[in-house]
């Protein structure tokens, strides 16, 4: 899982606005929709990171059909130490 | 220019366009998470790009080293194509 976080935050070309989405998942959960007019990013964009973050078990979607909202996993909690050591690296 | 070699110089020059993609990535990652490993996948796709320079240089201008033996030249491509492999996945999971 830490190779993972590393990879997908850093090393990636989306790597920072995944950084951005884990951030505002954080406060509280939120749909696509939400998070692609928080970080004022495309919709399609967001979907595509919520989708390889959810692929590496960062987020997961919950039960609604209609404006899911995503929620960080127990599993991710777990390292979120590694995540925070990661995103203390943005230069603001 | 002989097939084989001209072959290995347009996958020099594909390697080229995806090892530009991938500084392009790193550099400015680099500049947003300060971190080693980013520092390290920067300092890796630079050593590629001039490497996959110089190999296009030397297909050029130093053709008569490989005229002589077709088994230099099947080399010479397979470790090009090889290298296509390695980079171009590379490109792939970085772009995503």
């Amino acid at each position: 899982m830490e190779k993972a976080l590393w990879y997908l935050f850093t090393a990636t070309r989306g790597g920072y606005n995944r950084v951005r989405i884990v951030r505002t998942l954080s406060d509280r959960p939120m749909n696509a929709n939400r998070l692609a007019e928080e970080l004022d990013v495309s919709y399609k964009t967001v979907r595509h990171h919520l989708d390889m973050l959810a692929e590496h078990d960062v987020v997961e979607a919950g039960e609604a059909d209609y404006a899911k909202l995503y929620f960080l996993t127990d599993r991710f909690e777990r390292y979120r130490d590694t995540f925070e050591d990661i995103a203390g690296q943005v230069e603001e | 220019m002989q097939a084989q070699i001209q072959l290995a110089a347009l996958l020099a020059g594909v390697n080229l366009v995806c090892l530009l993609a991938l500084t392009a990535v790193w550099a400015r990652n680099y500049r947003r998470f300060r971190t080693t490993l980013v520092l390290g996948l920067l300092a890796f796709a630079v050593a590629m790009l001039v490497e996959n320079a110089l190999a296009l240089y030397f297909f050029f201008t130093m053709q008569s080293l490989y005229s002589g033996d077709p088994h230099v030249q099947q080399a010479v491509l397979v470790l090009r194509a090889l290298q296509l492999v390695a980079v171009g996945t590379l490109t792939y999971a970085t772009l995503k």
